[in-house]
């Protein structure tokens, strides 16, 4: 990795899914990197290949070919417990449909990578996780369940989970498809903000134009190749 | 923590199919508790029979041999012997001696056999509290010439209280002696051993087969701790052979089955055999293997039903949770995280479950004891040693129940919940239940 300020460096990445007798091929030949604290989007039509190429960055899913590193680390060579040590320590994950643990309150799940890290006491948990609502702007449904909470504050809630952690990384899928635009224009501001505050990388897909403007550099994909990179 | 929040949490969102799973965990565990408690009850009820009617926990009996080819079933020097446990035996609840016979009661109609038993009545504690006096008197069997019958023997030789009978048996020298005994005491039935055991003073005993005063039939050694049998018969074996008393081989069988072996092997003089309380009862003990078995197999379809409907539930459940899996795994949760959530989920049911149906089985027995209910068939009395039905309830097995239930459900939640953490995080997220 040449770029001692790239956070992903992305190297002909290939990403082939079987599928019954034929292969689905959702990657060819991607190279792309992405320095810190840039707030970049991921753009194309459905099944352009931005979901496999998060997943790829995300490291929930290693390349088929090619190489991918994170955070510097080249993770087609690492365990599944390494990765997931990866993911834990260094990257956040915000989702389109929220996916927030349903039995648990907005502190809970707020709280609970902390609690898979273990690094930190109850009351420095508590500290961070309220400072961490606050900035999202829930602390009055702190104790309420994802079910009593609208689209709006369940992705708000979704960005705490991603942030609380302080990662390197944040990757984001579609984080405002499941919102009407006044709101996802609003967790774009928050992710924006908190991009300028803390200095933390983003990452998100859309296909949405109003959100794409957001971004400072925006990734075109399409049939899961990089058609443009602009800043 | 959050762990065990989680679980208990999606226990409850689990509604209907978790109150039906936990409805049947209880049925389990109740049952399982049950069917202990008329076990243990069994059991309990045929060892405390049979050790006051036929046996101790430790017994010092023995044949001897007036010739090689004949063996009666008396121990002379009873109070060396039971000196000899008063220092040497530890943990002794009570000692007493038998005189040991089988002879012919005859009335003025029938006859049956029976096995002699003679008692010092005053030293008999066990006895007074096992045998239920329908007429008569226990003190009448201080004197010399009475007999106590169960009221199936009575039936069958037409006796009634005060009748005579008169007892006829081989002596030692081989020669046919009769004794007459007076019905003082008729008590109700304990089950098939009161069928042929007979009790009378052991003078009487002695009388008949023309014994002298320090021999009797074997010394009956009750314990505090009757677990410590074996090892107590154990430790009084080279303690017997210290004292030059003659010892037969161990054969763990009832002594009534050995008077064949003893009559056919070539010595004459005593020799004492050591036993326990469960090697005398051996002829019983198929009662209890049967019902254990019988148990064991009920239990395990039963828990083949259990283990299967678990799988099948937490399968649907891991359908339906595969986005929360897989973001659980995105966000850093590892596999064996994984796996632990639903193993925890299982515990909770396991434990919530079992410990509700552990109560319920417990509050069951305890009813059941108070309410004496009658055993109707007779068969069953004989083969269970009492008449009304007794769940025995012992806090170490519904401790093993409940621990049992729960390591079931474990076990039927370890192939999901490894289904569950070996799905592919990118898979997963996305899924749409």
């Amino acid at each position: 990795m040449s770029n001692p300020n790239a956070i992903v460096h992305i190297q002909d990445a290939h990403k082939v899914y079987p599928l019954g007798h034929t292969e689905v091929v959702a990657l060819r030949g991607i190279n792309l990197t992405i320095e810190r604290g840039e707030f970049a989007a991921i753009a194309g039509p459905s099944g352009s290949g931005k979901t496999t190429l998060l997943n790829l960055i995300g490291c929930v899913d290693v390349a088929t070919r090619g190489e991918v590193i994170v955070c510097g680390q080249a993770t087609q060579t690492l365990s599944d417990t390494v990765l997931t040590r990866l993911r834990l320590l260094k990257l956040g994950f915000i989702f389109q449909s929220f996916n927030l643990v349903s039995v648990l309150d907005v502190f809970q799940n707020v709280e609970f990578p902390l609690l898979l890290q273990g690094k930190l006491s109850k009351a420095e948990r508590k500290v961070l996780v309220e400072s961490i609502i606050e900035k999202v702007g829930l602390t009055g449904q702190r104790g309420q369940r994802p079910a009593q909470l609208s689209g709006g504050q369940r992705q708000r809630v979704a960005v705490a989970r991603a942030l609380v952690t302080r990662p390197e990384l944040v990757l984001a899928d579609e984080p405002t498809a499941n919102l009407d635009s006044e709101t996802g224009e609003r967790i774009i501001d928050l992710m924006r903000d908190l991009n300028h505050a803390e200095g933390t990388t983003f990452i998100f897909s859309t296909h949405d134009p109003k959100i794409m403007e957001r971004a400072d550099r925006l990734v075109h994909i399409a049939d899961g190749r990089i058609v443009e990179s602009t800043r | 923590m959050t762990t065990l929040l989680i679980a208990l949490r999606n226990l409850i969102q689990g509604g209907r199919r978790t109150v039906l799973l936990a409805f049947a965990l209880v049925l389990v565990t109740f049952l399982l508790i049950m069917l202990d408690g008329i076990s243990a009850g069994l059991e309990a009820t045929m060892i405390r029979s049979a050790t006051t009617l036929s046996s101790g926990h430790v017994n010092i009996g023995g044949f001897y041999k007036v010739t090689a080819g004949q063996a009666s079933p008396v121990v002379t020097e009873i109070p060396k012997l039971r000196a000899l446990v008063a220092e040497k035996v530890e943990g002794v609840d009570f000692v007493i001696d038998r005189a040991r016979g089988w002879a012919r009661v005859v009335s003025e109609t029938h006859s049956i056999w029976g096995a002699l038993s003679g008692i010092d009545i005053d030293e008999e504690r066990g006895l007074k509290d096992v045998v239920e006096l329908l007429e008569g008197d226990f003190d009448a069997l201080r004197a010399d010439g009475t007999v106590m019958l169960f009221t199936g023997q009575a039936k069958r030789i037409n006796a009634k209280l005060g009748d005579t009978l008169t007892l006829s048996a081989p002596t030692m020298g081989g020669v046919n002696n009769t004794v007459d005994v007076r019905v003082v005491a008729i008590a109700r039935d304990v089950g098939f051993l009161s069928a042929i055991n007979i009790f009378m003073p052991k003078n009487t005993v002695r009388q008949l087969y023309q014994m002298r005063d320090d021999a009797s039939g074997a010394v009956h050694i009750y314990l505090k701790d009757e677990s410590r049998a074996a090892e107590v018969s154990e430790a009084l074996r080279p303690e017997l052979a210290a004292l030059d008393f003659r010892l037969m081989d161990v054969d763990p069988r009832p002594f009534w089955m050995k008077f064949e072996t003893a009559a056919g092997e070539d010595w004459t003089g005593q020799k004492l055999d050591l036993t326990t309380w469960r090697e005398e009862v051996s002829f019983l003990l198929w009662i209890l293997t049967g019902f254990a078995t019988l148990r064991w197999l009920l239990m395990t379809v039963i828990f083949v039903v259990i283990v299967v409907g678990i799988m099948n539930t937490l399968y649907i459940s891991i359908r339906e949770r595969t986005r929360e899996i897989g973001t659980l795994r995105a966000i850093g949760m590892t596999r064996w995280g994984v796996r632990r959530l639903f193993l925890a989920e299982a515990i909770l049911l396991g434990i919530g479950a079992g410990g509700i149906g552990a109560l319920l089985g417990v509050a069951t027995s305890l009813l059941v004891n108070a309410a004496r209910i009658h055993i109707p068939m007779e068969a069953m009395q004989a083969i269970m040693m009492t008449d009304v039905v007794h769940l025995e309830v012992r806090g170490p097995d519904v401790a093993l129940s409940i621990l049992i239930i729960t390591v079931v459900t474990a076990i039927a939640a370890l192939l999901p919940a490894n289904l569950a953490a070996r799905l592919r995080p990118a898979g997963a997220i996305h899924h749409i239940g």
